[in-house]
């Protein structure tokens, strides 16, 4: 919305946007990012969803129509722009404690004592990339600050990590920069949290988690970069509680996960990585790679039983459909074909399946079986939400030829897909190798589209790494 | 920013320099009347309900005041975002667009 109205004041058009009560504190901080701090905001008294027509009715012509003439037609006070300090200026001199609660009440920091980001820490990590430290990987909205190798390497001091991750951490940033990923949708209320993703040689030598509670901080690679994520976001992208980040309940940010490769290597099933085309974007196989993508949240799939494909398929495909629901207008309706779930099973369930089936067999054996009723996920569409105008049908869809014929039917209670394509159910292998549990991310569409960048090393990078692990 | 010279710990800013210049609102109108106002719309939040009323009760109060719809850019939320706000300073000087008004945020 507020993306519309910069770029039609850019053109010489005045404009006023229409925000919920609610939404005020964020549209103002979104509104600097975009270069305009003033843009004109028309509220809506309380919020749209729970309001019956007479209401809204009411609300508008007693508070938003005022606002608009106003906006459009009124003198709006100029802002100045404020100073900002230089990167590389020493902003403050004092104690760890002293530190922490300047970083604190700045909003620099996420609630945990950070480590102070000194220039001799900051020079260990910037050992760790051949790129210089002024190197610009991209702008970061809704702040629209540059994304630097140099503040790259503060927020990872910050975050606990090891100087040794910064190739890492630079590859993050590049995929968090990719205009495909949405970085700029990251404070939506859904609150949906990236998932990190690692691929790689990278996984042992730095002592990364891949077994048992792979989703559990306790490891310092996957915790301190998975916290990274967060800081970076919160002080280089601008998400903040209360101001840019509008998660209505949120989540904290998730440690990175590591695939477990000896398990792939076993059953000759490609990695996350691999599947994205990690090898096709230049980067040999062997590259470490991660990959990110933004999941509403997720659910563990218990004991799944059974010794053979036949018998564990049908409760992981249960699980996928279950588990899906609003996030099904990713795969029709808001933005199709853009949902992409994450099914993580442990090597022990991968490997029996595997006996018998490729990852792809999967993929295609769940978009075959894990069906919904057409009626419900037109529910999910526009019956129980309001996020896909206009109550198109799935056949309406099919007739615009916007989806695939699969959706086509004429009874309501005919089982369709939850994804467009069977390659889009993403499945990673993780966890305790020797129990069987299965988890399953839901994915938040193109807000947090699956984005995959290779891992480049320093030149020397083993001798740099063995020195550093002394 | 405060300073202090006997600490331990001597510490550089975590953020950035933005990568926008603050700039100046576009010139306000001097009347509506008589003026095309556009409605771009994100597909969410009741904004096919909103719209409709606004209208209305401008061309009340505001003579020769004309609309163009939503319809005709777009959504401006998923998959044609960034064709409709790619489109969107074209279609301003070809629809003789003097105003927009931009919604839902919710």
């Amino acid at each position: 919305m507020l993306r519309v109205s910069a770029i039609a004041e850019q053109a010489g058009v005045p404009t006023s946007s229409l925000c919920c009560e609610g939404f005020l504190g964020q549209a103002k901080t979104t509104s600097v990012g975009l270069g305009y701090p003033n843009l004109a905001l028309a509220t809506v008294p309380g919020h749209v969803d729970v309001q019956t027509s007479d209401e809204l009715r009411t609300n508008v012509l007693g508070t938003t129509v005022e606002h608009v003439i106003r906006n459009l037609t009124g003198e709006i006070a100029s802002v100045q722009a404020t100073a900002d300090p230089d990167p590389q200026d020493i902003v403050f001199e004092g104690s760890f404690e002293e530190v922490n609660r300047l970083f604190l009440e700045n909003g620099w920091s996420d609630g945990l004592p950070i480590v102070p980001p000194t220039k001799e820490k900051i020079a260990e990590f910037l050992a760790f990339t051949d790129l210089a430290p002024d190197h610009a990987i991209g702008k970061l909205l809704p702040d629209n600050r540059m994304a630097t190798v140099w503040n790259v390497a503060v927020n990872g001091v910050m975050a606990g990590c090891r100087p040794e991750y910064m190739p890492i951490l630079v590859a993050l940033v590049e995929a968090m920069a990719d205009p495909q990923y949405g970085v700029e949708h990251s404070g939506n209320t859904p609150g949906a949290e990236t998932l990190i993703v690692l691929n790689g040689p990278l996984i042992k030598q730095l002592g990364f988690n891949y077994e048992q509670g792979a989703l559990r901080d306790g490891f310092q690679p996957n915790t301190s970069i998975g916290r990274f994520w967060r800081l970076y976001l919160r002080n280089v992208a601008g998400f903040l509680l209360h101001q840019n980040d509008k998660g209505t309940f949120g989540n904290t940010w998730r440690v990175v996960m590591a695939e477990n490769e000896d398990s792939l290597a076993r059953m000759k099933w490609p990695t996350i990585a691999a599947d994205m085309g990690a090898a096709d974007r230049g980067a040999p196989a062997a590259d470490s790679a991660v990959t990110i993508s933004r999941f509403t949240g997720g659910n563990v799939i218990v004991s799944v039983f059974g010794d053979s494909a036949e018998k564990l398929l049908p409760y992981l495909g249960n699980a996928l459909v279950t588990h899906s629901a609003w996030e099904v207008i990713f795969t029709v309706g808001m933005a199709t074909g853009t949902y992409r779930p994450l099914l993580v099973l442990s090597p022990l369930i991968a490997e029996t399946i595997a006996k018998t089936m490729t990852k792809q067999d999967v993929q295609n054996w769940l978009f075959e079986n894990a069906r919904m009723p057409a009626h419900l996920f037109e529910k999910y569409l526009w019956g129980w939400t309001n996020l896909v105008p206009g109550k198109r049908t799935l056949n309406d869809w099919v007739r615009l030829g916007k989806i695939p014929k699969v959706f086509a039917g004429n009874d309501p209670n005919r089982l369709v897909p939850v994804v467009t394509k069977p390659e889009h159910i993403m499945i990673a292998v993780s966890g305790d190798p020797l129990r069987s549990n299965c988890y399953l991310f839901v994915h938040n569409g193109m807000l947090g589209f699956p984005t995959t960048r290779s891992v480049r090393l320093p030149k020397g990078w083993r001798m740099k790494l063995s020195e550093a692990q002394g | 920013m405060a300073r202090r010279n006997s600490g331990d710990y001597a510490v550089v800013w975590p953020r950035s320099a933005k990568a926008v210049e603050i700039k100046p609102l576009a010139k306000r109108l001097d009347t509506i009347e008589g003026k095309t106002i556009a409605f771009l719309w994100d597909d969410l939040f009741r904004g096919d309900e909103i719209w409709p009323i606004l209208k209305q009760e401008l061309g009340k109060r505001f003579t020769g005041v004309s609309f163009i719809d939503h319809d005709a850019f777009g959504s401006t939320h998923g998959d044609e975002e960034h064709r409709v706000l790619g489109e969107l300073p074209g279609k301003i000087k070809s629809m003789n667009i003097d105003a927009v008004v931009s919604g839902m945020g919710c």
